[in-house]
């Protein structure tokens, strides 16, 4: 009931800096500061009084959650509503309207496509994998703690070569890089051993 | 230096070509796993109530805040006496504020079975959750059978968590267009301004629940790749350090192992404290033993206590959560966080509207794709039909097992609701070479609403709950039904002759 009771506080805390961001969005640099910076600090300490009330980890972790429903109860709010145009689709979408870019057009081959894929899948795993295994044996500290920050830190290099190798136009190199890091990752870890 | 240069934000500096190179792999990467990371974002968005819905399906059941020592004694041992012994493991769940129920359940020849028991100890009603159990397996491993499922998904946490990194490199106007939401006009434009908000302002979520699902679906491969590199090929060594040893193994028969003494050890040694589970090990035999997990009543996220005994009521082995490392303490966090079961019924909600966000975010960078195709005159009619199809099969196809639950009820199978929910999917996939995909889409829509609308009036009708939290359920149901139809309706009053998904 406690956490419940202290959710609204985190929504409107999360609304008010949210709505506070967006007027200084809407205004010249000069004059939104204020507002940019009440936003911020109505965000931050939503983020931070949670924590002595409802736990230290616990409280934070619920004002996340809180705050990011909250900001996009705001953007929703602001949304512009535009006269739908039937006909050209490419007319009504004009580039001059999204300004997103358009991804590169490369020039490939099978080889480098199923290169590329091997590199985002299972050669950026076991790289990931080295280097989570590595930071569990070099890092000092209890053994759960290694063991479970270098289990987390395997999907974020995963996902960050995944990310890298399937935008990188140098194939070979994103290759060496991978290879490279499994190759020293693997070998630092077993010359050490755990610990 | 201008001041207007000054000012420019520093990730609009960031070249173009790098940035058309990374929002091309984000484009590939999204493609490759757009389904699968829909499919997984929609169940977990729904698997947040897995509590709820259990105890939805089991509307009839008897529902407890405490139960006794002697009712859960009475309860294993009538559970072993109906599987005819030999039993080599059992499981008993004892009533939370958010189950209130008691189950135990037994597994002989790595066949589980299990029962709801009331405040005497009898066993009253099957304990399986067959919704339950069929919407979260979904979600956690696809039905796919051994560690394969699990890695799939384990693999897509880590492709969606590529995707953010990809999604946050590739967009340099990601201050300025902060709160651009253009709806209307534009199909592309409107799809990219909600892709783009949904991700940047729910990002922390987005980042959350993809790290501690990536690291729950690879936790065995990760585990095993320990052991072979570490400890000569043993992964038992790794698990070790975070779980009790069981006690030697004695095969001898016994009589069943009395729990009764324990309750009072767990209060001395855990006041004010919850126990929630026993796990049981070789309950029958003179190896026996119990191990008590117990919920400290604190703020802290990991507060699980573990206290083991022996056959003899023995304490051999506690684990106090206050105590815990920061690796254990993560380790005990990580479940909690992924599902929201943290912070009671407002974090649900929350982690719900967050996951339709991300649910979203899947299905919006197709259509993204379908409409810039379409707007560079190439369009791709078949696959803007398979996306609809895709998109729109899996409401239809989860409401359709929803509505033989609550219809048929003890009747249903776990492996009938999969029957039914490939089946649904896969018509619905075959009519996406005939359909067009806006009627496709329309048609789905439609059908989803009516068959959540009816799913919670025979809910409702069969079962006149009195449990305000069953209500809830059978409201939401009918709320998400009127959302649908109301979807469709506006669908139908859109004139704009783009891919409609």
């Amino acid at each position: 009931m406690m956490t419940f009771a202290a959710c609204l506080p985190m929504l409107a805390g999360g609304a008010l800096g949210a709505w506070a961001l967006r007027r200084a969005w809407r205004s010249s640099p000069e004059k939104g500061a204020g507002d940019r910076a009440l936003g911020w600090a109505a965000i931050i300490a939503t983020l931070v009084w949670p924590a002595f009330v409802l736990g230290d980890t616990r409280g934070p972790f619920i004002a996340l959650a809180m705050v990011s429903v909250a900001a996009l109860v705001v953007v929703a709010t602001g949304a512009t509503v535009r006269v739908a145009k039937a006909g050209k689709s490419g007319r009504a979408g004009r580039v001059s309207d999204s300004l997103a870019p358009e991804p590169l057009d490369r020039p490939t081959n099978r080889w480098r496509s199923i290169l590329r894929w091997l590199l985002a899948g299972p050669i950026g795993m076991i790289a990931a994998m080295a280097v989570g295994i590595c930071y569990s044996v070099w890092v000092p500290g209890e053994a759960q703690t290694r063991l479970l920050i270098g289990a987390l830190i395997v999907p974020v290099v995963w996902g960050g070569a995944m990310a890298w190798t399937l935008a990188d136009n140098r194939v070979i190199r994103a290759t060496a890089v991978l290879v490279g890091t499994a190759l020293a990752g693997f070998s630092l870890a077993i010359l050490k051993g755990f610990a | 230096m201008t001041a207007t240069a000054r000012r420019k934000p520093p990730l609009s500096r960031v070249p173009a070509n790098f940035v058309r190179a990374v929002l091309k792999g984000h484009s590939s990467l999204g493609l490759a796993f757009a389904a699968i990371i829909y499919l997984v974002c929609l169940t977990g968005s729904i698997a947040v109530f897995a509590h709820e819905f259990q105890r939805w399906e089991s509307a009839g059941a008897p529902r407890l805040t405490t139960v006794s020592p002697d009712a859960v004694q009475h309860a294993l041992e009538a559970a072993i006496a109906r599987v005819g012994g030999n039993v080599e493991h059992g499981y008993i769940n004892l009533p939370t504020p958010d189950l209130p129920q008691a189950t135990v359940s037994v597994e002989k020849d790595h066949v589980q079975q299990g029962w709801i028991f009331d405040a005497n100890g009898n066993l009253v009603a099957p304990g399986d959750a067959p919704f339950s159990e069929f919407l979260t397996r979904l979600h956690i491993n696809l039905h796919i059978p051994g560690s394969w499922g699990i890695f799939i998904v384990g693999l897509t946490g880590v492709a969606l968590l590529s995707s953010l990194i990809s999604g946050l490199l590739a967009h340099p106007r990601i201050f300025r267009d902060a709160f651009h939401l253009r709806l209307g006009g534009s199909r592309r434009l409107q799809e990219a301004d909600l892709h783009n908000r949904i991700g940047i302002w729910a990002l922390p979520f987005h980042v959350l629940v993809s790290l501690t699902g990536a690291v729950l679906g690879l936790t065995t491969i990760i585990v095993g790749v320990l052991g072979m590199a570490l400890f000569q090929g043993d992964a038992a060594k790794v698990y070790a350090l975070f779980i009790p040893q069981a006690p030697k193994d004695d095969p001898r028969p016994a009589p069943i192992i009395d729990l009764r003494p324990m309750f009072p050890t767990v209060d001395r040694v855990a006041p004010h404290s919850r126990t929630d589970l026993i796990l049981l090990e070789h309950p029958a035999e003179m190896g026996a033993a119990a191990m008590f997990n117990v919920q400290r009543e604190d703020t802290r996220l990991a507060n699980y206590d573990a206290y083991a005994f022996d056959r003899g009521g023995k304490l051999y082995h506690s684990v106090r959560s206050a105590e815990n490392n920061l690796g254990e303490r993560i380790l005990g966090a990580i479940g909690k966080l992924h599902f929201g079961w943290f912070g009671g019924g407002a974090v649900k909600v929350a982690y719900a509207l967050l996951g339709l966000g991300l649910t979203y975010l899947a299905a919006g960078g197709v259509t993204i794709w379908l409409a810039r195709r379409r707007d560079k005159r190439n369009p791709a009619p078949g696959l803007e039909r398979l996306w609809a199809a895709t998109i729109w099969s899996q409401p239809v196809a989860l409401a359709t097992t929803a509505l033989a639950t609550a219809a048929l009820g003890g009747m249903v199978s776990k492996q009938a609701l999969i029957v039914t929910w490939a089946a649904v999917t896969l018509v619905i996939l075959f009519s996406a070479l005939r359909v067009e995909a806006a009627t496709l889409s329309l048609w789905l829509k439609r059908a989803s609403g009516v068959l959540l609308i009816a799913t919670a009036l025979v809910h409702l009708l069969r079962f006149l709950p009195a449990d305000a939290v069953i209500w809830s359920v059978d409201i939401g149901l009918l709320a998400c039904g009127a959302v649908l139809l109301w979807l469709a309706g506006g669908a139908t009053a859109q004139p704009v002759p783009v891919p409609a998904v």
